[in-house]
């Protein structure tokens, strides 16, 4: 498995790992939906669940650009 | 280095010994008749075969047994040549993308089967109908099924095996007017028949030892394995212990018998061709 | 090399199967989990549910007792096989030995035996008044050991059973890994006069670093999902000491007939899954951030 080179464009961005975009896609798509899961069971008695969209959606795009 | 090749010798011997004791207990067990079943030696009394007979002259193990037969053969034959194809593929063409296959075909190994269980179970059920046929409760089914988990295995030890068929071979094949398909068949073909027989071995043995799919996507003799009779047997008679530990042999003798063979490869197989066994 | 379109053509058979059975089934149960589908309840048809299952499933406290259960074995197993495998590699490795490969093919013998038949060996081994482990420790040590009422016993009997499994496979492959590292740096540390211990975390470590990644990565997964022998073994009991997650879908899902929960269940676990063996499929493949 050591062998493996990827070959797709990486970058370096904030992120403490190299990445292409299918892996920056990826983070942002488990953050969300651990975000979401929190939320649900911490927060929305409070806030409601889009507020936790929003904000994720954000992050992603965040993310993806710059990360 | 004298020392540590005794000290070696001996902490092998333990290891041995551990390593044989269940199997070993298991068959003491099945060859106890009922009143012998609570000595807690550890020795064979004497030879006592009933518990195996009881075993298999039950019609239902039997076919039970059948099932696991043809079910482990012809998914081990279908992995076998479609990995064979895969691992040609992978090893002689330049693929655009191979790392999301690789990721991929890891996934499908490593996916806990638990998860997939449900949705399974209802496309067999309600999706996978054609006329009067389901795929719930067939061989069929099963067959496909562990592809799943033996392609991915099959593929990793396979395409480590055509890497060492060198690339010279192909070429001058080639350049005496072989198409493709010629070369597959009277060059590659050939040369892997140890490693097919080693992978058809080992993905037999996967399919044969699988049970929580043959325990939920079956539900009649037509297609139940053995695995799914040991547990069956276990929840429905109690305590005889012995009738069990005779089913737990057979099951496990497959193993057995194969061991020799297979025991270089397995840690090939199961690493993706990361480590030389 | 070749082109690579004729490639994908001998891909294509393999990867249409796997298409059927393991990416379909993953987008039906991603469709299921949004649903109310009960095929027992008096509207047996598929409701939109929105997130309520998801919702539910945050607040089942069984669901993520199981969860956090079966993490903690993980972890148990893992770590211990990794030391156990790594101590015995080391160990085992004497260069002339009389009955090697004999020696090793025993040690094969735990990793192709069926689960289920594994777990039937160790109830054999186990239950209490007819295996010869409780008998004996009481014996021998005066312990009570009783793997259906003690839930400890229960849970350490689990992780003894996957030891015996698969400590074997760890120890081949460690043995595999350290055969083939080059001899040069070991002995040029050697000379600079490197303690032992000194030795295991600056040469050997980094160098065995790739080795040790995949054997993780492989016994974490298959630990997560290990299910048949447990059942075997102890049903999942005491009350729900070795209920692991794998088993808590299975037995939970089929008798309830609630396919909606238990597509959200089985999602959940298997985002817990594909995040864990994420991670350690990236520091397997090894990039790092910063200076490069």
């Amino acid at each position: 498995m050591a062998g493996i080179q990827p070959q797709k464009p990486e970058r370096d961005g904030f992120l403490p790992i190299r990445t292409n975009g299918f892996d920056r896609g990826f983070i942002s798509a488990v953050i969300l939906i651990l975000v979401h899961l929190l939320w649900m069971r911490f927060l929305e008695g409070v806030l409601p669940l889009w507020v936790a969209t929003v904000l994720c959606l954000a992050l992603s795009v965040f993310i993806i650009r710059k990360g | 280095m004298r020392r540590s090749g005794i000290a070696s010798f001996v902490l092998w011997i333990c290891l041995t010994i551990l390593t044989l004791l269940p199997v070993w207990w298991m068959l003491v067990v099945s060859m106890r008749p009922r009143v012998k079943l609570y000595s807690k030696s550890v020795l064979i009394d004497n030879l006592y075969w009933d518990n195996f007979l009881a075993v298999l002259n039950s019609s239902t193990f039997l076919q039970y047994l059948w099932n696991s037969m043809v079910v482990a053969t012809s998914n081990a034959a279908l992995v076998c040549a479609l990995g064979l194809l895969a691992a040609f593929g992978l090893s002689r063409y330049k693929i655009s993308g191979g790392d999301n296959v690789f990721f991929w075909l890891i996934t499908n190994r490593m996916a806990p089967p638990a998860v997939f269980l449900l949705p399974l179970f209802l496309l067999f059920t309600k999706w996978f109908v054609f006329g009067d046929f389901m795929l719930f409760d067939t061989k069929i089914g099963l067959i496909l099924l562990y592809c799943v988990f033996n392609l991915p295995f099959a593929i990793w030890l396979l395409k480590g095996m055509l890497d060492g068929i060198p690339l010279e071979l192909d070429e001058a094949a080639r350049v005496d007017g072989a198409t493709t398909g010629q070369v597959l068949s009277h060059v590659i073909l050939p040369l892997a028949r140890p490693g097919l027989a080693v992978t058809f071995i080992l993905t037999w043995i996967f399919a044969w030892n699988e049970y929580l799919f043959a325990a939920t996507l079956t539900s009649s003799a037509d297609a139940r394995t053995v695995t799914t009779a040991l547990a069956e047997y276990v929840s429905v008679t109690g305590t005889n212990w012995g009738e069990m530990a005779a089913m737990a042999f057979l099951t496990t003798l497959p193993a057995l018998v194969v061991l020799g063979f297979v025991q270089k490869h397995i840690v090939t197989g199961l690493t993706f061709g990361a480590l030389k066994g | 090399m070749r082109q690579s379109n004729i490639g994908w053509l001998f891909l294509t058979p393999a990867t249409l199967i796997l298409f059927v059975v393991g990416f379909i089934p993953f987008i039906y149960i991603l469709y299921v989990g949004f649903f109310d589908w009960n095929t027992n309840a008096v509207d047996p048809t598929l409701r939109w549910a929105g997130l309520q299952n998801y919702r539910n499933l945050v607040f089942d406290t069984t669901f993520l007792n199981s969860l956090a259960r079966t993490l903690v074995f993980a972890f148990f197993v893992v770590v211990s096989e990794l030391l156990l495998g790594y101590v015995l590699a080391r160990a085992l490795m004497a260069d002339r030995l009389w009955g090697r490969q004999f020696f090793r093919t025993i040690h094969t013998l735990p990793i192709v035996v069926a689960p289920i038949a594994v777990g039937a060996t160790w109830r054999l081994l186990c239950v209490p008044g007819f295996g010869i482990v409780p008998y004996y420790l009481k014996l021998w040590f005066g312990i009570d050991y009783n793997i259906s009422t003690n839930a400890y016993h229960a849970f350490g009997t689990a992780i003894i059973m996957d030891l015996w499994h698969w400590t074997p496979f760890v120890t081949l492959s460690l043995m595999a890994g350290l055969t083939a590292l080059p001899k040069e740096p070991l002995e040029q540390a050697q000379i600079d006069g490197g303690n032992k211990l000194q030795i295991f975390w600056y040469v050997i470590v980094p160098m065995l670093k790739p080795v040790l990644l995949t054997t993780v990565f492989i016994r974490l997964m298959d630990a997560l999902r290990s299910v048949d022998e447990i059942w075997m073994l102890t049903k999942g009991g005491p009350a729900e000491a070795t209920r692991f997650i794998g088993l808590h879908i299975w037995i939970n899902v089929f008798p309830k007939t609630d396919y909606g929960y238990g597509a959200a269940m089985s999602l959940l676990t298997l985002y817990v899954t594909i995040v864990l063996s994420w991670l350690l499929f990236v520091a397997m493949t090894g990039r790092k951030g910063g200076a490069q």
